[in-house]
């Protein structure tokens, strides 16, 4: 049941971006069906449905958070570099995360590369190595922050 | 006269988008080291990327048009943040190679 | 001259910029954001490109060259990593 749920989304979304990408071409439906459908299965085999199912509340929350906050990183970058003095004091910094090996820890990696001042190195099990802009910054709790909404998303 | 205001609005997030590709084209050139580089590239120029996306969205044809848009920035976005993570971790491995302790 | 134009040679130019400054190097690691660039100033370009010349097909055009953008960092980490390696295993001590 959960396999055919699985699939169901799983074609609906391939369908959206086929919708996408050929920009809305009618002509295009039957082979994109076709492809959606297809793909869906493959992805079902290579790809089984995992069991933290992320939730769409909380995603949706996550991907407000991650705006919001990207767009804080841009602003801090450009403050930085067009201030004359270059407040730079880059350093590193482990950060040992309490989420579940896989997509969670995988996603708070990428994210936090393109969160204020944060920049992930390496992911070795649940320690986390960091490079930060400033570490005089309280970047320990931004990281907590971010993982906290991540945690919400893969809620069981 | 909303459809003036829309075109001021446009004008103003394209404009603001080159600003912040220009911050991070700025920051290779003042940054001292690599990592702080790919600092700068990443969170800059994906603001500036953001930004551009949102101030071309109201002139494209249709909603299907405006989608593939917002997935090509999808796209950069997880691009951009898995190459970062990516040469953050040669660079890493690269000093670790260098004096055989790390910092 | 449309805005349109002026974003899209403003983009250009900053592109441009950035390949001077990465082409001179020093470090390897360095050349590797290259890639970066146009994974974000290049898709910028073309997507207001297709906007302002009304050629939908550069769309995908950026949308190939994002994906691009991270086989090329993939390809020239797991090359520069393997230098690293070689290096600190005393194969080549003078690269």
């Amino acid at each position: 049941m959960a396999y055919a749920g699985s699939a169901a989304v799983r074609t609906a979304l391939l369908l959206v971006v086929w919708w996408a990408l050929t920009e809305g071409d009618p002509g295009a439906a039957g082979f994109g069906l076709g492809a959606a459908v297809l793909v869906a299965l493959v992805s079902l085999r290579f790809f089984p449905p995992a069991a933290p199912h992320p939730r769409l509340a909380a995603t949706l929350a996550f991907a407000g958070y991650f705006l919001l906050r990207s767009m804080v990183a841009g602003v801090d970058v450009a403050r930085r570099l067009l201030s004359p003095r270059l407040p730079l004091r880059p350093g590193y910094l482990t950060y040992t995360t309490a989420l579940a090996e896989g997509r969670p820890r995988w996603l708070l990696a990428n994210a936090l590369s393109l969160l204020p001042g944060t920049l992930s190195v390496t992911l070795r099990g649940d320690e986390l190595e960091l490079h930060c802009l400033d570490t005089s910054l309280p970047v320990h709790e931004d990281v907590a922050r971010a993982e906290h909404w991540i945690a919400r998303m893969f809620a069981g | 006269m909303s459809d003036t205001l829309l075109l001021v609005l446009q004008a103003l997030l394209l404009v603001t988008g080159c600003l912040f590709f220009a911050v991070g084209t700025l920051g290779l050139f003042r940054l001292p080291d690599t990592l702080t580089r790919i600092h700068a590239l990443t969170k800059a120029d994906n603001l500036g990327l953001g930004l551009i996306v949102m101030g071309l969205l109201p002139a494209v044809a249709g909603p299907a048009t405006a989608a593939k848009i917002l997935l090509i920035w999808l796209v950069a976005l997880a691009a951009s943040a898995t190459a970062a993570h990516l040469v953050g971790r040669a660079l890493r491995a690269m000093e670790d190679g260098d004096d055989g302790s790390g910092p | 001259m449309t805005l349109l134009d002026a974003v899209a040679t403003i983009l250009l130019v900053l592109l441009l910029l950035g390949l001077v400054r990465i082409w001179r190097g020093p470090a390897p690691a360095d050349r590797m954001l290259a890639s970066q660039l146009f994974g974000t100033t290049g898709v910028a370009l073309l997507l207001v490109l297709a906007e302002s010349q009304g050629q939908p097909a550069l769309r995908d055009v950026a949308l190939v060259l994002a994906l691009l953008a991270v086989l090329a960092t993939v390809a020239f980490v797991t090359r520069v990593l393997r230098i690293a390696r070689a290096d600190s295993a005393g194969e080549h001590p003078d690269v």
